[in-house]
């Protein structure tokens, strides 16, 4: 691979980079490539000891994705940073995908059981029609209601310091997970 | 050497080696490629989140041949950061040699 077939394959990997950000990116890399031959190395040899350009770009993707989530943390964000933290490695989708789906299970549930509880009221309106009413009935579904709102107003702020944590989790992956380093 | 353990060792090269000096990219990858084998354009995506950190800043500087090249700054950020690392690290090697030289026969 010469230096402009690995700025390309680079260049093309980036796509969803800001076109700033990617010159800025791409601008290091001929940096290196001119000191190198400065240096008396060939650009097949710069470009060999860079690695595959699709492994960095990888690793750059990631970083980029977690800094949008720290932006805003939409659920759409957080899957791309997921998904790009698991693409770093195959071991990821142990330590990555695991966690995430527990948690994710453990949000939705959460939800799921407030809104249950919080709709309880319409079920003894079912009950109207069909004519099973029962006075205590609704007593209970308003309790129900009522507790259904807690569960939520929790939900909400579990579901806040669970996403942040998981980010930082995120981030100590990238440090420490593989990426671009050689096995040796 | 086990791939996980050496990624997050390459952030205290980098750190260290930005101590006592500014340098630029190139310069960063052979000082540390020199001793330990690595994968070289792994260390600029390194260096990019290392500086979104806050932990160095960056300058132009225009060198004799070739383009203008891109130094990187310890901040006072960076240089703590740098330390707590340092503790880390010495106090777990320490650790690994003292149950080397206790476990390993001569």
């Amino acid at each position: 691979m010469n230096k402009e077939q690995f700025l390309k394959q680079l260049e093309g990997s980036l796509k969803r980079l800001s076109t700033e950000e990617r010159k800025d990116i791409l601008q290091d890399y001929e940096e290196y490539f001119a000191v190198g031959m400065e240096n008396e190395k060939s650009e097949q040899e710069i470009a060999a000891s860079l690695g595959n350009p699709k492994q960095i770009a990888k690793e750059l993707l990631a970083s980029y994705h977690l800094d949008m989530v720290e932006q805003t943390a939409s659920a759409s964000n957080i899957l791309r940073a997921v998904w790009a933290v698991i693409g770093l490695g195959f071991f990821n989708v142990l330590i990555v995908l695991a966690p995430f789906c527990a948690l994710v299970g453990f949000v939705f549930s959460g939800w799921l059981a407030s809104l249950a509880f919080i709709l309880s009221p319409v079920g003894i309106l079912f009950n109207l029609f069909i004519g099973q009413f029962i006075i205590a009935d609704l007593f209970l579904s308003f309790v129900l209601c009522g507790i259904g709102i807690f569960v939520a107003m929790g939900m909400f702020y579990v579901t806040k310091y669970l996403t942040k944590g998981f980010v930082r989790y995120l981030k100590f992956n990238i440090t420490f997970v593989k990426g671009g380093l050689k096995h040796g | 050497m086990n791939v996980q353990f050496k990624k997050g060792v390459l952030e205290l090269c980098v750190l260290v080696l930005l101590d006592k000096q500014d340098r630029y990219g190139y310069e960063l990858v052979q000082k540390i490629s020199d001793q330990i084998e690595i994968s070289e354009g792994s260390v600029y995506p390194l260096l990019r989140r290392l500086t979104k950190e806050e932990y160095f800043t960056t300058y132009l500087q225009e060198s004799t041949e070739g383009p203008p090249r891109k130094y990187y700054k310890l901040t006072d950020k960076g240089r703590e950061y740098l330390h707590e690392l340092l503790t880390e690290w010495t106090e777990f090697s320490s650790g690994v040699n003292q149950l080397i030289k206790e476990g390993v026969r001569q």
